[in-house]
């Protein structure tokens, strides 16, 4: 008998809590010679979380992705594990914001229900999303020299992580509905078939915005981000390559501009060109994020064993625990398990890509996909970053890194790719009663 | 749209595979290159956690210790500033020098000759433990010799000539490594420096101390006897130019010990041209010039001595005109050498003319407890015939008891020396002493220079040498 996809979820979640308990376990006994009671509470509350969120959508999204949570499971297991490892009160910390993004996720699911409804919203959403950037722009608090957090009430908040949500939704029924319009040629310029000038308002609007973020928050990961999500929704919902070589050479543009007048931006693209003249100044953060790194070896000293903290408890690379908690899990797991993390992040990115192509709606394809994308691109910006594969920029590793406005989102993000795909499968092979159920909640 | 939708997400799997391709690369690849550069300082850190070997002083006492503070451990100096030069430092800022970088391995408790137990608890993924190592250096003739020193700039270096054994190495200015890492951003720009181990690292012009060589080569070449007449005008002209005495001195007629005891330039001129070039440069490679001193320390701490042209060491075969070799055989013209490799030279003709090989480590005690090495002296070289050695011990008797080295005449000690003193060219000197006592049973070598003075090296370096030989020799055991 073939598993329900609700069982299937249920037995990845004990696979995940199983392997998490594991890795958490090891970091406690590294560092306090033990196991006893509290170490083993903390592990039941957070499998707790995810056994709630599982029973959630076992009733609300019967049909929805089975891999999607358990692959969140771990890597948030993972995540806090580390952070424990590395700065055990942040891990607390880090818990509670566990909790809060646990809860946008059951408002988020509850709320909702159908995210055909956002469509509805998506001039909303358009508007919250620049809202968030432009009130970033101007209240933000710069730190490590980038502008990315609001504090307000005695929290930071990362606005642009929110905005990355609100940003997909908008595009994703901005996009869908005039994507007729975009695909149609009206004349060439410089023989290259373009459309009507007035549809590229947005593409513009948008890249003006990207510079905006390079130049008035420094931030260049983000604004690489929203540009690409940008581009790549244009050419998902037009199919036209145009798009793409139009908004990557204005990207390129953009950049250019940025590395040259802003002086942030230019060094970490000249410590990435070359990052030894720069070893015990603005090289020195990549430099022992690659020394950590590579000292992580084949099979790695183990969770807790690593050499991650100096004698006087500093981190070996600084920000270990949000940016750069990539260099100390590769430390600890070696490249075995390191390159594990980065499959279980390209299965995350093809869940998403298959709820998109099995969508039965435009809407709902750009949405998962634009999700997806942003998910997988957000994460390959920050490791290629901290692996000098590419400049680096300062973004968080989706569930891993410790902050809470990156973990809040990326929840809401998986209940938002739940709910595309527990209608998408309805739609193709559920029952009369699920469909009469869709139905009357549109 | 499905077709684009999978092209994106192949553009995406696509990087994600050059992530992993990346990631192989610096994990396995290069991990070793990534390790090894010096910028990277985790394999010190790491080791911070290990609890680090004592270095010890030859009586037993701690001169570096080791002190856990929650969970790691730092260096003490229980003794303050002991020849902290040469000790190195042990820092996760600035890495490793001196011995502390030489005998990490040992200290700890990594090194593969530390015994069974080692291997056992390597094996059963212990943490190791550092063994101890005991050096040679008498803290007591240190501390006399850092004192003789304080207030100027110079060394003085100190030997067993019977064994080679190092029994103090002193560099000044100094400074305390307890607060090494406090202080580094002057010590190190510092235009004295204080971090440079003068006694190996420091090159001078060795002046008249190096006639020691001259008359060794001399007398084992049979070119002159101790009593061979020569007559002095106050000039020596030769090849062109001209050998003068120090301080325009005229000295007549005198023999070739008389010209060692008040160190006539003109006659050691001639000697030089007697002897020739070459085989006054196998003299100097036979006392050790030429090749770096086998003092076990990091790559760099110990430089050879010898000829020096613009770009280092010259060859021992470079073409030098009888002028050059005149001069040269005077300590002069392009000779450079080490504090460490004068004291050699009084050591090996305190010691027969048999130059026995330097070291610092009395033994290394492994954490168990076991020595797991013990120091054994080795010949490294012989300078001259034995009938040479005694002929210019007596000799370097004669400029201690009546000429220019009298400052380092001792009550009851028979000392042995010869002097030098190196105009630079600025008003100052280099001033040099090298000796041995007992002469006619000779426990210690000596050499000491100091820089940047207005006195000779009979004024400003006998007496300091005097001072330590006397407390070397009043210690109850050297090595």
């Amino acid at each position: 008998m073939a598993l329900s996809r609700r069982n299937i979820e249920l037995l990845f979640l004990v696979i995940a809590g199983a392997v998490s308990t594991m890795a958490y376990v090891s970091v406690y006994a590294g560092r306090f010679r033990e196991i006893n009671r509290v170490s083993i509470i903390y592990g039941l509350i957070f499998v707790g979380i995810f056994f709630l969120l599982h029973l959630l959508v076992r009733f609300v999204l019967p049909q929805a992705d089975p891999f999607l949570l358990p692959i969140t499971a771990l890597l948030a297991a993972i995540g806090l594990t580390e952070i424990f490892r590395i700065r055990p009160a942040l891990a607390l910390t880090q818990g509670q914001w566990l909790l809060v993004g646990a809860g946008l996720f059951v408002l988020t699911v509850i709320l909702v229900r159908d995210h055909m409804k956002l469509d509805r919203y998506r001039y909303i959403m358009g508007a919250i999303g620049l809202g968030l950037l432009v009130a970033t722009i101007v209240l933000g608090t710069t730190v490590n020299g980038a502008k990315l957090w609001i504090h307000a009430f005695g929290f930071s908040i990362q606005p642009s992580e929110f905005a990355k949500l609100a940003i997909v939704i908008f595009l994703a029924g901005y996009l869908n509905d005039k994507k007729v319009l975009l695909s149609v040629p009206t004349h060439h310029v410089l023989g290259v078939p373009l459309p009507a000038a007035k549809y590229f308002g947005p593409l513009l609007v948008m890249w003006v915005l990207s510079l905006a973020m390079l130049i008035f928050m420094k931030d260049f990961g983000m604004a690489l981000l929203f540009m690409s999500i940008f581009v790549a929704l244009m050419y998902m919902a037009t199919t036209r390559i145009v798009y793409v070589v139009l908004g990557g050479g204005l990207f390129a543009a953009a950049a250019g501009i940025a590395v040259a007048v802003v002086p942030h931006v230019q060094d970490r693209f000249d410590t990435w060109l070359d990052p030894w003249p720069h070893a015990t100044t603005t090289g020195y953060q990549l430099l022992q994020s690659l020394f950590t790194i590579a000292d992580g070896g084949i099979l790695g000293a183990g969770f807790g064993r690593g050499f991650l903290l100096y004698a006087n408890r500093q981190p070996v690379v600084p920000d270990l625990q949000t940016d750069f908690i990539f260099a100390a899990i590769a430390n600890e797991i070696g490249l075995l398990g390191a390159a594990g993390v980065i499959l279980v992040y390209v299965l995350f990115m093809w869940r998403g890509f298959r709820i998109a192509v099995w969508a039965p709606d435009g809407f709902s394809k750009l949405l998962a996909a634009g999700l997806a994308f942003a998910f997988g691109l957000q994460t390959f910006i920050i490791l290629g970053g901290v692996t000098r594969l590419i400049p680096l920029t300062g973004i968080t590793l989706p569930f891993v890194s410790y902050g809470g406005s990156s973990i809040t989102a990326n929840l809401m993000l998986v209940a938002l790719l739940l709910m595309v795909s527990h209608r998408t499968n309805v739609v193709r092979e559920g029952s009369d009663l699920e469909r009469r159920r869709l139905a009357e909640r549109g | 749209m499905n077709k684009a939708i999978s092209r994106i997400f192949i553009v995406g799997v696509i990087l994600f595979v050059a992530l992993i391709v990346n990631l192989t690369w610096i994990m396995a690849g290069r991990a070793q290159w990534f390790a090894d550069r010096p910028e990277n300082k985790r394999g010190i850190a790491k080791e911070m956690k290990i609890k680090r070997g004592d270095i010890l002083g030859y009586d037993g006492s701690t001169i570096a210790g080791s002190r856990r503070r929650s969970g790691y451990y730092y260096r003490d100096y229980p003794q303050g500033t002991v020849a902290p030069q040469l000790l190195g430092y042990d820092s996760v800022r600035y890495g490793r020098s001196g011995i502390e970088a030489e005998l990490n391995d040992d200290l700890t408790g990594q090194s593969t000759d530390l015994g069974v137990q080692s291997w056992i608890d390597r094996l059963l993924g212990r943490k190791p433990k550092g063994a101890s190592v005991q050096l040679t250096l008498v803290p007591a003739v240190q501390k006399e010799a850092q004192v003789a020193l304080r207030g100027q700039t110079g060394a003085i270096v100190v030997l067993d000539p019977r064994n080679g054994a190092l029994i103090a190495s002193a560099s000044a200015p100094t400074y305390d490594p307890a607060n090494l890492e406090d202080a580094w951003a002057p010590l190190s720009t510092d235009s004295s420096a204080p971090l440079l181990n003068r006694p190996t690292q420091g090159l001078y012009t060795p002046g008249s101390a190096f006639k020691v060589v001259t008359a060794a080569s001399g007398l084992d070449y049979g070119k002159v006897t101790p009593d061979t007449a020569f007559i002095d005008t106050g000039t020596y002209v030769v090849f062109g130019g001209k050998v003068t005495n120090y301080g325009g001195a005229v000295f007549g007629p005198n023999d070739f010990q008389t010209a060692l005891t008040y160190s006539i330039n003109t006659t050691f001129g001639k000697v030089g041209n007697l002897v020739g070039r070459k085989r006054l440069i196998s003299s100097m490679q036979r006392f050790g010039f030429y090749q770096t001193p086998p003092l076990p320390l990091p790559q760099g701490e110990v430089l050879p001595s010898g000829r020096y042209g613009k770009k280092g060491l010259l060859s021992p075969d470079a073409f030098m005109d009888p002028l050059a070799v005149a001069w040269a055989a005077c300590g002069q013209e392009q000779v450079l050498a080490t504090p460490l490799q004068m004291a050699l030279v009084a050591a090996g003709v305190a010691n027969g003319g048999r130059v026995m090989k330097p070291y610092y480590t009395q033994q290394i005690v492994a954490a168990s407890g076991a020595v797991v090495q013990k120091a054994q002296p080795q010949q490294w070289l012989v300078a001259m015939k034995p009938t040479t050695a005694s002929q210019l011990n007596v000799m370097m008797q004669r400029v201690v008891n009546s000429g220019t080295g009298t400052a380092a005449a001792l009550e009851g000690i028979q000392v042995a020396g010869k002097t030098g003193t190196a105009e630079r060219g600025d008003g100052t000197n280099l001033a040099w002493f090298i000796a041995f006592a007992p002469a006619d049973d000779p426990q210690v070598a000596i050499a000491v220079v100091i820089e940047d003075t207005q006195s000779t090296g009979g004024e400003a370096a006998a007496p300091l040498a005097a001072a330590v030989i006397k407390s070397a020799l009043a210690q109850p055991s050297l090595p």
